[in-house]
């Protein structure tokens, strides 16, 4: 089990006052919340951070936190002292009341665990309620949304044991990915959700859509963008180009004068949503290097032969 | 796991633009009638649907409303602050979309001749 030094986590010294670990809580809370951080593990960050302001905001759990010394190292094996909490009376507030399911660490569970929870406290009511609706991402390729798929999903669900331990809970299903898909959709699993208590129904399970990057396309709502790259020769006389497509190649015409980075629209040739999205072709003209004798004279006779200056507004 | 749970597989449906209910939504966020008025007296989600009985919420209502539920609960930022918060959000994502979609191509290689 690992060593979590609370204190490194909030940013604080182990003399901090109250109302700094409160400060420094807030300012971290806004830096690494999933909801606005784009930060990669926002979301780890955040639930260490709530674990650490659960224990360091608390007298009581601070001060028997502090009892472990400061010899300890963030990350260090650890195991505590035999009766280390001895003397100290934990009262079980000031736990995050998100239906006690909170996940918290090994660390924190060991230390705070057994004596902050009520055991079996989700069990004792005898009435019937609807199980909650449960949540999670899943990740599928484009061709998933074209040709439908069936795709494995592990989902970790905090639950909490008969002697008040939480455990994660992992379970595997195997979900069908309708087609016609779109990023930010979510696919409802009816049931799948959290258990019903009693004899109420278990709640659904819903499962937002993200797509995995792809090497050709990217996709924005339900429309798909290739961006194709063209000669300057295609770009001014036109051309017939090969291009690929989700649903195979097409011959695309690009028309005689086409300007950098304008958009070809393919239109319901996008996701096949509800109402299908559409395909754009993005220009991007490459121009070859003059790196040989006849590709320098190449452009040199463009510039004798073209009148063309493309700077004329800035000459006043 | 035994074999019997592997050949099981699960059927989804998608959640359309106009599917929600106020009742569903409510159940799928955890939360109560009124937090839900309240974010789309902000606006903050727009359903389809002029009156009560009659809205349907999106995907992307349903996104917003687990946002702002959180927001809310870890941050105690109000309801004015949250419409904020994920206007800005979007925004960000959409600048984002745009700047993928922008000169480089899908493998991460700047078009540039070489």
């Amino acid at each position: 089990m690992e060593f979590k030094d609370y204190y490194k986590i909030m940013g604080l010294t182990r003399d901090a006052s109250q109302d700094d670990v409160k400060r420094s809580y807030k300012k971290l809370a806004r830096k690494f919340h999933p909801d606005v951080s784009k930060e990669l593990d926002a979301e780890a960050k955040f639930k260490e951070l709530g674990e650490a302001y659960e224990v360091l905001k608390d007298p009581e759990k601070r001060a028997a936190f502090d009892q472990l010394g400061v010899n300890w190292k963030n990350g260090q094996d650890f195991k505590p002292p035999p009766n280390w909490d001895e003397g100290f009376e934990f009262k079980g507030g000031g736990f995050n009341n998100n239906g006690g399911n909170t996940a918290y660490s090994d660390f924190f569970e060991q230390l705070f665990g057994q004596a902050g929870r009520q055991p079996g406290d989700r069990h004792r009511q005898s009435f019937q309620e609807r199980g909650q609706d449960s949540h999670a991402k899943i990740h599928i390729d484009l061709e998933a949304s074209f040709q439908g798929a069936t795709q494995n999903i592990t989902l970790s669900t905090p639950e909490v044991d008969a002697q008040g331990h939480v455990q994660i809970k992992h379970r595997t299903l195997s979900v069908k990915i309708p087609k016609g898909v779109k990023p930010g959709q979510h696919i409802r699993l009816t049931g799948q959700g959290n258990p019903g208590l009693g004899n109420g129904q278990a709640g659904d399970l819903f499962l937002e859509i993200e797509f995995n990057n792809h090497l050709l396309y990217r996709v924005a709502d339900g429309d798909i963008f290739l961006n194709l790259p063209i000669t300057p020769w295609e770009a001014a006389l036109g051309a017939k180009i090969k291009v690929p497509t989700p649903e195979g190649f097409i011959d695309l015409k690009i028309p005689a004068n086409s300007k950098q980075g304008s958009k070809l629209r393919l239109k319901g040739r996008g996701l096949p949503t509800r109402e299908p999205g559409d395909f754009f072709v993005v220009l991007q003209i490459v121009l070859p290097l003059a790196d040989s004798e006849s590709a320098k004279t190449a452009y040199r006779n463009m510039q004798e032969q073209l009148d063309f200056n493309p700077r004329k507004y800035l000459e006043g | 796991m035994n074999s019997h749970d592997l050949s099981i597989v699960y059927n989804g449906t998608i959640i359309e633009e106009d599917e929600l209910t106020i009742g569903e939504l409510c159940q799928a966020c955890d939360t109560n009638t009124e937090w839900i008025i309240c974010l789309v007296e902000e606006s903050i989600i727009e359903p389809h649907g002029n009156e009560i009985h009659s809205w349907r919420f999106s995907s992307a209502s349903l996104v917003r409303a687990l946002s702002a539920f959180r927001l809310h609960r870890d941050l105690g930022i109000n309801i004015a602050g949250i419409a904020l918060v994920l206007d800005l959000r979007e925004e960000i994502e959409n600048l984002q979309t745009q700047i993928s979609l922008m000169g480089v191509n899908g493998n991460g290689h700047k078009l540039v001749s070489k």
